[in-house]
């Protein structure tokens, strides 16, 4: 038995000695209960970062290695959106000291093996760190791992809004069915896009999930946006108030993103993902920080933009 | 480690030494298991990892023993992992055989079979709702609150790490006592219904107080089995014959369930009749086993 972790089957053991089980979960609703299950436990998995913007700095600098590994190694997008998950939720747990920033990047590392290993794809300690300078033995990483784990209290089965994307799949009208699988893909994006975004942490995952796929059934076409709306307001599980201010952080997130895009020339499918992008994005937040009364001077985005280093 | 006295030893579970211990700072009993694995030079092993991070996630569910922690030890340059599940004072066999023997020798009452029954087919539902089989289902794997009459799934099999091996850790023979025919035939292919086989034999030892099918090789097993059911047949359950251990045995015709627990009602003998489907793909779930009649007369309300 191998039990990949799958973000879209957080629940599910995926298990290749029993397939005909297997299948039968992935298939659609064998399991009427799953989304009870996870709407009563994904708070377990969300992560508030503390004011505190040395975590703020901490996050982004993570954000960007992981990026970096992800490109370096031309790694699957969900591999790298599980080990930020799990930085999230270690920041959330722990402080970093500011000026420790070598554990930052051990953290990242550490997460990326952890989140490999949860994935069973295979990445060594040297795939993970071979443009540094300064390389952690495995010892060290092993400790992190460790740390992480305990951090987490091994709820290593994110919930993440990949998790809900079927559940509200279901609530399409009929008239968009076709376009289901379109939908889904660029509802992955936008969520692949998002997760550096300081406000996706604020939402439940479940909501971003929600809105990720209305703000995608609208940019494919913009008929589509109102009856899904309306279909997914008979979830019980959504708040229209909530719902709408997510779909406007996504809306904000994107057309950043568009703008930056365009300045620099590329697609934004192609730019949103790269560590400098993370990196202006940790900038953007920053300064927006500022504005819900954190004590912003200016440094942090500066250290962001020295530590940073640019893939080759 | 240092957080727990170890009390005592109170088992040997299916990968080692299982403690009863005490969380020295809240009191807070426990049980302790060390896995038979050790870590490597890549850190924590993926399968590990991966399994216990399901375990953590299954024993959210009340009617699977709750997983607290997993430490870390280093000892002799050795790196082991212990997981700190709760710790629940006595198991099935255990509690049964106290009905079994001494002056209070007695059936068990027959509220206490549905409602322990009940919770046992949650705790597998739960477990296959989640794409995972236990796999060693048996009265010693299920533990027993007596005071407030609760029972829950332990032991979870998951796999590499834990696998359920010929012999425990101590040479003694796993037992075959509750092995669904479909692996004792030689079937690779099983699923759900092995754990449900289990649970019908669970369910007739409650009635009875000893094990339906007794056997103390595979093909005593499966004669123990054909003696009671009948030997299957083609029709009866069909591609029997052409499983990897199949042999032409002697023919046997089945027996009255009825007959033979007479102190079960005619709703419970319907649904372990249903356990005891030949045909896996036959066989109740334990999500509908939940529905079954057999659980009318229980207040629900409780679980």
């Amino acid at each position: 038995m191998e039990f990949d972790f799958d973000l879209e089957n957080p629940l599910a053991g995926v298990d290749h000695d029993t397939q005909q089980l297997s299948t039968a979960l992935l298939l659609g609703s064998a399991n009427p209960d799953e989304p009870l299950t996870l709407f009563a436990v994904e708070s377990d998995h969300m992560s508030f970062l503390p004011g505190a913007l040395d975590q703020f700095s901490a996050r982004c600098n993570a954000h960007s290695l992981i990026v970096q590994v992800q490109f370096s190694n031309n790694l699957d997008p969900s591999l790298a959106y599980l080990a930020v998950n799990y930085v999230d939720r270690f920041l959330a747990k722990r402080e970093i000291p500011r000026e420790k920033t070598w554990i930052v990047r051990l953290l990242a590392i550490s997460c990326l093996s952890l989140a490999s290993k949860m994935k069973n794809i295979d990445l060594s300690p040297a795939d993970l760190q071979s443009e540094e300078g300064f390389i952690f033995d495995s010892q060290t990483i092993w400790r992190m791992e460790l740390l992480v784990l305990s951090t987490l209290e091994w709820r290593m089965r994110s919930i993440t809004p990949f998790s809900f994307l079927r559940f509200f799949l279901s609530y399409l009208p009929l008239e968009i069915r076709l376009h289901i699988q379109a939908l889904k893909a660029h509802a992955s994006q936008i969520l692949f896009k998002s997760q550096n975004e300081i406000k996706s942490i604020e939402f439940k995952p479940s909501v971003i999930a929600a809105a990720a796929l209305l703000v995608a059934a609208r940019e494919l076409s913009p008929s589509h946006f109102l009856p899904f709306h309306s279909a997914l307001l008979n979830c019980e599980y959504l708040n229209s108030e909530t719902l709408t201010e997510c779909c406007a952080a996504i809306d904000g997130y994107i057309s950043t993103n568009c703008i930056e895009a365009a300045s620099n020339g590329c697609d934004s499918g192609r730019s949103a993902l790269t560590p400098v992008t993370v990196l202006d994005h940790c900038r953007a937040g920053l300064e927006s920080g500022k504005t819900v009364g954190s004590a912003s001077d200016g440094c942090d985005a500066k250290m962001c933009r020295t530590l940073m280093r640019r893939p080759t | 480690m240092e957080k727990y006295d170890k009390l005592e030893k109170v088992g040997e579970g299916t990968y080692g030494k299982v403690y009863k211990a005490q969380d020295k700072v809240t009191g807070q009993l426990v049980a302790l298991k060390k896995t038979r694995l050790e870590m490597d030079e890549e850190g924590i092993p993926p399968t590990t990892l991966r399994e216990i991070s399901l375990l953590q996630m299954l024993s959210q569910s009340i009617y699977v023993v709750r997983l607290l922690g997993v430490e870390h030890v280093e000892k002799n340059g050795k790196r082991l992992l212990y997981l700190v599940f709760e710790y629940l004072d006595t198991d099935l066999k255990k509690y049964v055989d106290s009905y079994k023997k001494g002056p209070n020798s007695r059936p068990l009452p027959s509220r206490l079979i549905q409602s322990f029954l009940y919770q046992l087919c949650k705790g597998v539902a739960h477990c296959h709702s989640h794409g995972v089989l236990h796999r060693d289902l048996k009265p010693q794997n299920l533990l027993v609150d007596k005071d407030k009459g609760i029972l829950k799934v332990a032991d979870l099999g998951l796999g590499r790490a834990f696998t359920v091996p010929l012999k425990s850790y101590t040479h003694e023979i796993v037992t075959l006592w509750y092995r669904a025919p479909e692996v004792l035939l030689g079937s690779t292919h099983y699923s759900v219904g092995v754990d449900i086989w289990s649970v019908g034999c669970i369910f007739a030892e409650m009635v009875r107080r000893q094990p339906l099918f007794a056997g103390d090789s595979e093909l005593q097993q499966l004669l123990h089995i054909f003696r009671f059911l009948g030997t299957p047949t083609e029709a009866k359950w069909p591609g029997v014959s052409s499983l990897r251990d199949w042999h032409d045995y002697p023919q046997w015709k089945p027996q009255s369930l009825s007959q033979a627990l007479p102190n079960l009602d005619s709703e419970g003998v319907d649904l372990l009749s249903k356990m005891l489907e030949y045909c896996p793909s036959n066989r109740i779930s334990a999500k509908e086993a939940l529905d079954h009649p057999y659980f009318n007369g229980l207040d629900k309300s409780q679980f």
